[in-house]
């Protein structure tokens, strides 16, 4: 079971350093884009979670170019950087990539209503077991509006992100492996 | 690497990392030093990437003021004209009440009040989260910040540093779930302490007795504890809920662009993380700082 869940796909190679680079180097462009001050009221609780995105999109696409080490390295980094709890973000991004690798197959070849709606279900359990690990961590019942509305703002920008990072994929790497499950 | 190995270890690497998130998580929850030091040297490491980063945002907040201040300008321009008017007032009230107060000091000899020292930084980070209210600043120990400084805007306490590196700083708001401050109700004297819930209105727990405190009472610092002055503004009493009351900070923290750090020389700031113990250093373990308020 575990070698069935785990194992990768058999993707075209990618001859340029720059496509077999561009899945982390999203994922680091994705963490620090998260923490940038911008002054409005209330963003910086509601930031949509840009790292689930750029994860769940690669996890589909490429798995083989993300790496699940590069997932521990940007979550571990993105909780020191934001004064989190560190882990909390690297689990979130493993275990992703965990469920989106068993049930890919279903997700390649398909319209991006189906991807945005597999996306939606990701982000819905993701974030009530964030606020699950956050409430047992600091042992209180936290308020979850604000992740609610963090979670509903993470999947209205999925498209936009899964736009601009499918641009950069099709210039780098090349158009979707077609037939490749 | 041989195929059967990188087999091995493609399908062992997930479980392996998620296990050891698992373990990260609750090594930082049994002992919150131990990360800090880490902490501060990936904010050192970062704060020049996420300082060009946040460039070119800050800049469009500043066009923004900026658009905004033309358009105002004539109302802002009559308010102004009739707040100088009034300062001016004021200012000569302090002139005479500062050399009153200069020379009832030197009549009573008393100790001069030590030299308070401001370091003012740009915030390139916030803290980009529900459980979290934190902010990043681009100043650090080489500016003279150290932890448990109090961090001010123009208007109020914003928080205090939680982690100092050489060029950049944590700020630990008032409204963040793991803030405390001692504070005192103005017009009541009644001590409490502001406890943050992650919400924008903080909370006043431990007072004596709610009905000392009405909606509209100013709050500051008491001192107690020694990591904050006394007397510094921290926000007016907004709301009382189900009998707590709820404090809305003076500075606007979403709207804040730079920091004040403030060295008022306390001596009770926070302490510093603690090495890890090894045999060279364990002779040395007893003048080790123990403990966290974070």
């Amino acid at each position: 079971m575990a070698e069935r869940v785990f194992s990768l796909p058999a993707l075209p190679r990618v001859p340029s350093g720059a496509g077999r680079l561009l899945p982390s180097a999203t994922m680091v462009f994705a963490t620090l884009i998260a923490v940038i001050p911008v002054r409005a009221p209330g963003y910086a609780a509601l930031t949509p979670a840009f790292s689930l995105m750029a994860a769940y999109h690669w996890t589909i696409y490429r798995p083989d170019l993300l790496p699940p080490f590069v997932l521990f390295a940007v979550g571990v980094a993105e909780d020191l950087l934001t004064g989190g709890p560190v882990g909390v973000s690297a689990l979130l991004l493993l275990v992703a990539r965990a469920a989106v690798l068993n049930n890919r197959r279903y997700f390649v070849n398909r319209g991006f209503a189906f991807v945005w709606a597999g996306f939606t279900i990701l982000t819905a359990i993701g974030m009530l077991g964030l606020w699950a690990v956050h409430c047992a961590l600091d042992m209180t019942i936290l308020d979850f509006r604000s992740t609610l509305f963090r979670a509903v703002l993470t999947i209205a920008g999925f498209p936009v992100a899964s736009f601009l990072v499918g641009r950069a994929q099709r210039a780098l790497i090349g158009p979707w492996p077609i037939g490749a499950r | 690497m041989s195929t059967p190995l990188r087999a091995t270890v493609q399908r062992t690497a997930l479980p392996f990392l998620v296990l050891l998130s698992a373990g990260i998580i609750v090594l930082g929850k049994a002992d919150q030093m131990v990360l800090d030091s880490v902490r501060v040297g990936v904010t050192d490491a970062l704060a020049p990437a996420l300082d060009v980063m946040s460039r070119p945002v800050a800049a469009v907040g500043t066009m923004i003021d900026r658009v905004h201040g033309v358009v105002s300008l004539y109302r802002e321009n009559r308010l102004l004209s009739e707040e100088n008017e009034r300062l001016l007032q004021w200012q000569q009230s302090a002139l005479k009440l500062s050399a009153e107060n200069k020379q009832l000091r030197s009549l009573v000899k008393a100790v001069p009040e030590p030299a308070i020292r401001y370091t003012t930084a740009r915030i390139i980070a916030n803290s980009g989260g529900a459980y979290v209210r934190t902010v990043m600043i681009d100043a650090g120990s080489g500016d003279g910040l150290a932890r448990g400084q109090a961090v001010i805007s123009g208007d109020g306490l914003v928080g205090r540093l939680t982690e100092v590196g050489v060029r950049a700083a944590r700020v630990l708001l008032i409204t963040d779930l793991n803030s405390r401050v001692p504070v005192v109700v103005e017009n009541s004297h009644a001590a409490a302490v502001l406890a943050g819930d992650n919400s924008d209105r903080p909370r006043l727990v431990y007072l004596g007795t709610s009905g000392e405190v009405r909606v509209g009472d100013r709050v500051v610092t008491s001192g107690e504890g020694g990591i904050f002055p006394p007397g510094v503004a921290v926000g007016v009493v907004a709301a009382i809920d189900g009998g707590v009351p709820r404090i809305e900070p003076y500075a606007d923290l979403s709207q804040i662009g730079y920091l004040m750090a403030v060295d008022y020389g306390l001596s009770g700031g926070l302490p510093q993380p603690v090495p890890p113990v090894t045999p060279a250093n364990r002779r040395r373990k007893g003048n080790v700082a123990e403990g966290a308020v974070r």
